[in-house]
């Protein structure tokens, strides 16, 4: 039932969810996700379509370094322009914050599907492949979101982590500490682009087919969707989430027409009946309690 | 030249009254419980939906009961009105379901987004299940619309009957609401709730019984407006309440959120702006809404109309 390519789907989610936790953890509701992430993919597929200097083949193939470049590259193109906005809007708040942001995205969704050089509505098709099977994106998925993960886990150590943290509890009592606010927001919100930057880059190839509907106001929900089911309050929270509700679909396949019902439910009654996500702070202590007294190291208990 | 001017303008306010008559929903709401409801855009299809059916319109082959559709169609002016009346329901559903909930547990305001638009993807979903994906056009003869002529010429300009009715009946149905919380006892006691819910409750006002009342009324919005849209030009598909939603988000932070004519004001100015993009620009025309609202975001973060707010420490 969950194939390689389904897989590889769900990491690429659990990076979409950790892209939405990061400004999240500064307390900033963005939701522009999907923009940074089809900003990225449309870079990475224009690259390895129109410039023959990253080694498309005439078959399809395409080399592995040059798909780590465009990783690379997608992350910085969207970091820049999240540096951009973000001096902008991330000076306002709460609601305001979530519809500037998905103004963002339905505008960089309409200059995808209108710009000149990105294919309209087909979009830009035929993509080169780096890896034969969808099982040779696996290894790329999980490195980029181990390396994700242990950014996030390293935050809660670091003063830019702890920063994020006490503006998220008071972004006012924050700032009389002397924290400067307005520097931290921007840092979380461009660190969150970089990584949908780099997701959409992988996933262009990956889908072979690349268009505007890879970032709409759907996505926008879907992914906070990731992040508020699977728990706001650490980073495993969203990794959790994303895989979760990237595969439930596919899941529900079976069940035919109902599945999107029954998936609207899922979100519907998800925060109802678990206000704090599936993964919490206290059951992540709880877990670690119980690998001490099984004599297990906590950090293995804890791993999804 | 002035002809085409006029057909310009009023298809403009056309687009804009039913504009507006979504973020007065989104601002009924907003304005009592400080909230977005998400699913503004499912009720929009919804009321496009029951407008097309009690009006006589059958089930088509992807439905789940094909050919299905009542036996005789009702007149436009019923068939809209129920319709909203209709729509108003399920908004009240919506609050059972996503909002009771959370508020019942004093539960982060941000998780009503995610409920509220849960609800929107079952609705959706359901419609599509029900309707199938396919798009449906109204029959266009002239009992349609109740005997009136489809086209009518106004100072040399030709104007389609519906355009000038969408304008007509969106700024009916503005304005009654407009009077209606300005000046009757019920719009006082809703206006009352959202300044201070536990104040108003002391006073003797079912605060309960008025956040219903703001969620019949803002669905009813929602359906009326897309009833008007469907009859007008047809429903693409369960889906077509999504983009007017989204629209009307952008129209409610234009004129300010909570501010009843910030809503309408934001409705015809981005109807109008709209109507002015060249056609040969008409692919951008999606992007003017979004851009207007984040050129305002920025200059002026409350809105046209908006009240500032100081944070309290």
């Amino acid at each position: 039932m969950i194939d390689n390519g389904l897989l590889v789907q769900m990491l690429l989610g659990a990076l979409l969810g950790l892209s939405v936790y990061l400004p999240l953890a500064a307390g900033q509701l963005s939701l522009a996700t999907p923009a940074f992430y089809a900003v990225g993919g449309t870079l990475a597929a224009l690259l390895s379509t129109r410039w023959s200097a990253l080694g498309a083949t005439a078959s399809g193939g395409f080399p592995v370094p040059s798909l780590l470049l465009e990783l690379v590259l997608g992350g910085l193109l969207a970091g820049l322009l999240a540096l951009l906005v973000g001096r902008l809007v991330l000076r306002l708040q709460g609601i305001y914050l979530a519809i500037a942001t998905i103004a963002l995205v339905e505008i960089v969704r309409v200059a995808i599907l209108n710009l000149p050089f990105t294919g309209g509505a087909v979009g830009i098709f035929a993509i080169p492949q780096p890896f034969a099977t969808a099982a040779g994106y696996l290894l790329p998925a999980l490195a980029l979101l181990a390396l994700a993960g242990w950014l996030c886990q390293r935050l809660e150590g670091m003063p830019l982590g702890r920063a994020m943290a006490a503006i998220r509890d008071d972004e006012l009592a924050a700032r009389c500490m002397g924290i400067d606010t307005t520097r931290v927001k921007l840092t979380a919100f461009v660190l969150s682009a970089v990584l949908a930057g780099s997701t959409g880059a992988l996933a262009a190839h990956f889908l072979n087919t690349w268009n505007a509907r890879q970032g709409s106001f759907d996505a926008s929900i879907t992914t906070l969707a990731f992040v508020i089911l699977g728990g706001s309050r650490t980073w495993l929270g969203p990794v959790v989430g994303g895989l979760l509700l990237t595969a439930l679909p596919e899941l529900l396949r079976p069940v035919g027409d109902v599945r999107l019902v029954l998936f609207g439910l899922v979100i519907l009654l998800g925060p109802v009946l678990a206000p704090q996500g599936l993964i919490t702070p206290g059951l992540l202590e709880r877990l670690g309690r119980w690998g001490e007294r099984r004599g297990g190291s906590p950090a293995e208990e804890v791993k999804p | 030249m002035i002809e085409a001017l006029l057909q310009l303008l009023l298809n403009g306010a056309a687009s804009g009254g039913v504009y507006a008559l979504v973020a007065l929903g989104y601002t009924l709401v907003f304005s009592v419980l400080g909230v977005i409801n998400f699913a503004q855009g499912a009720l929009f299809s919804v009321g496009g939906y029951l407008t097309f059916l009690l009006m006589g319109g059958k089930i088509g082959v992807n439905g789940a009961l094909p050919g299905w559709g009542l036996p005789s169609g009702l007149p436009f002016w019923l068939a809209l009105l129920l319709a909203a009346a209709g729509s108003g329901l399920i908004g009240l559903l919506v609050e059972q379901v996503a909002f009771a909930p959370l508020r019942r547990r004093n539960a982060e305001p941000l998780l009503a987004l995610i409920t509220s638009l849960g609800a929107g993807v079952v609705l959706v979903n359901l419609l599509q299940l029900l309707m199938g994906a396919e798009g449906y056009a109204f029959p266009q003869s002239t009992d349609a619309l109740a005997g009136l002529p489809d086209v009518l010429v106004i100072g040399g300009a030709r104007i389609r009957t519906i355009q000038l009715l969408l304008l007509l009946i969106s700024a009916a149905a503005v304005l009654v609401l407009s009077l209606w919380l300005e000046r009757s006892k019920g719009g006082r006691a809703l206006r009352a709730v959202a300044e201070d819910a536990t104040t108003a409750q002391l006073l003797g006002i079912p605060s309960a019984a008025m956040v219903r009342l703001a969620f019949f009324l803002s669905g009813a919005l929602a359906g009326l407006g897309g009833g008007l849209i469907g009859v007008s030009v047809s429903l693409p598909g369960p889906y077509f309440g999504i983009s007017y939603g989204l629209k009307g988000l952008a129209v409610l932070v234009l004129g300010g959120l909570g501010s009843v004519p910030g809503a309408i004001a934001g409705g015809l100015l981005m109807g109008l702006a709209e109507a002015l993009v060249p056609s040969a620009a008409s692919g951008w025309r999606d992007a003017l809404a979004f851009a207007i609202l984040f050129a305002v975001l920025l200059l002026r973060p409350s809105g046209l109309l908006g009240r500032r707010t100081v944070e309290k420490v």
